[in-house]
């Protein structure tokens, strides 16, 4: 399977793709985007199982971005790992079509529990 | 956090700009930036509340949150402990040589992650900044901010959640 992983800070998707393999998805594919638009992009170029994306982003944001991939008809798993975790980030977040909201900072647990139903 | 919310409810009833000791305390700062370094940086880097002069080659990375409350969320420490923080971050993945790009990454991410999580216990709804970093902070007011002093591996850091300053509270929003 193969993991999309969306932030504008190269060090969070290294902590982000740290934390998969603390958690036991070793064995996926891990696909790196710079910022909404490049996740948008490689959604439809590398056709993923999973996004995990942030949600503050340039060019386009988290949101923006899976608003558009709903909007093109896209239903890939999509999730946010992001510093804002409040309930009406959250609602915001499920409204746009999104499976789950981790907030950072997170634990490969975190991780566990929201993941295992989306790739087990 | 009950007194947090209610603190804020007061303030904007009567229209006045809420102060930012009214709504956060110094330990949930703490709290806050303990949980981060636990989670990204390590599960044995703690922070210790203990106040030490930074040195004079500081770097600051910072975040804004405009709502209710207005202004930043600061991080400052010295150089090598950005680089050591960096380091941490990075992990296996370290390069020999780590580049400024990667420290400003770094550091501008957990200003991020600090600020997200002050944006969360302010009254809302607001909007988050994205993290900047350099050597000249936003300037705030002093008299109106909440302070940490901490200690990583023995070098000192703050963590300053800080009002705008008051000509910016005047600028008419485009």
């Amino acid at each position: 399977m193969k993991i999309l992983v969306a932030d504008d800070s190269r060090v969070m998707r290294q902590i982000v793709i740290r934390t998969l393999r603390q958690a036991g998805y070793d064995d996926h594919d891990i696909v790196e985007a710079e910022d909404g638009r490049d996740a948008y992009e490689k959604v439809r170029s590398e056709g993923p199982d999973l996004v995990l994306s942030d949600w503050n982003m340039p060019n386009m944001t988290g949101l923006e971005c899976l608003q558009a991939l709903r909007g093109s008809g896209s239903t890939v798993p999509f999730g946010f790992v992001t510093s804002e975790g409040s309930a009406e980030m959250r609602e915001k977040a499920a409204d746009a079509g999104a499976l789950f909201l981790i907030a950072k900072p997170f634990t490969a647990d975190t991780f566990t529990e929201h993941l295992d139903g989306v790739l087990a | 956090m009950t007194d947090v919310s209610d603190a804020g409810l007061r303030r904007r009833a009567t229209d006045a700009p809420p102060a930012i000791a009214d709504l956060l305390h110094e330990a949930t700062v703490c709290e806050i930036a303990e949980q981060a370094w636990l989670a990204l940086v390590g599960e044995d880097e703690v922070l210790v509340p203990l106040p030490a002069p930074l040195p004079a080659d500081a770097l600051s990375s910072w975040v804004e949150i405009v709502g209710p409350w207005t202004g930043a969320v600061v991080l400052t420490c010295g150089r090598d402990t950005a680089l050591d923080l960096t380091r941490a971050l990075l992990g296996g993945h370290a390069p020999a040589v780590v580049e400024q790009e990667d420290v400003h990454d770094a550091l501008g991410e957990l200003a991020n992650v600090v600020g997200g999580n002050v944006k969360a216990v302010l009254p809302g709804p607001s909007v988050l900044g994205l993290p900047e970093v350099g050597t000249t902070p936003p300037s705030g007011r002093e008299a109106d901010s909440v302070r940490v002093a901490l200690l990583w591996r023995g070098s000192p850091l703050t963590v300053r959640v800080q009002s705008v300053l008051a000509e910016r509270e005047n600028e008419v929003p485009l």
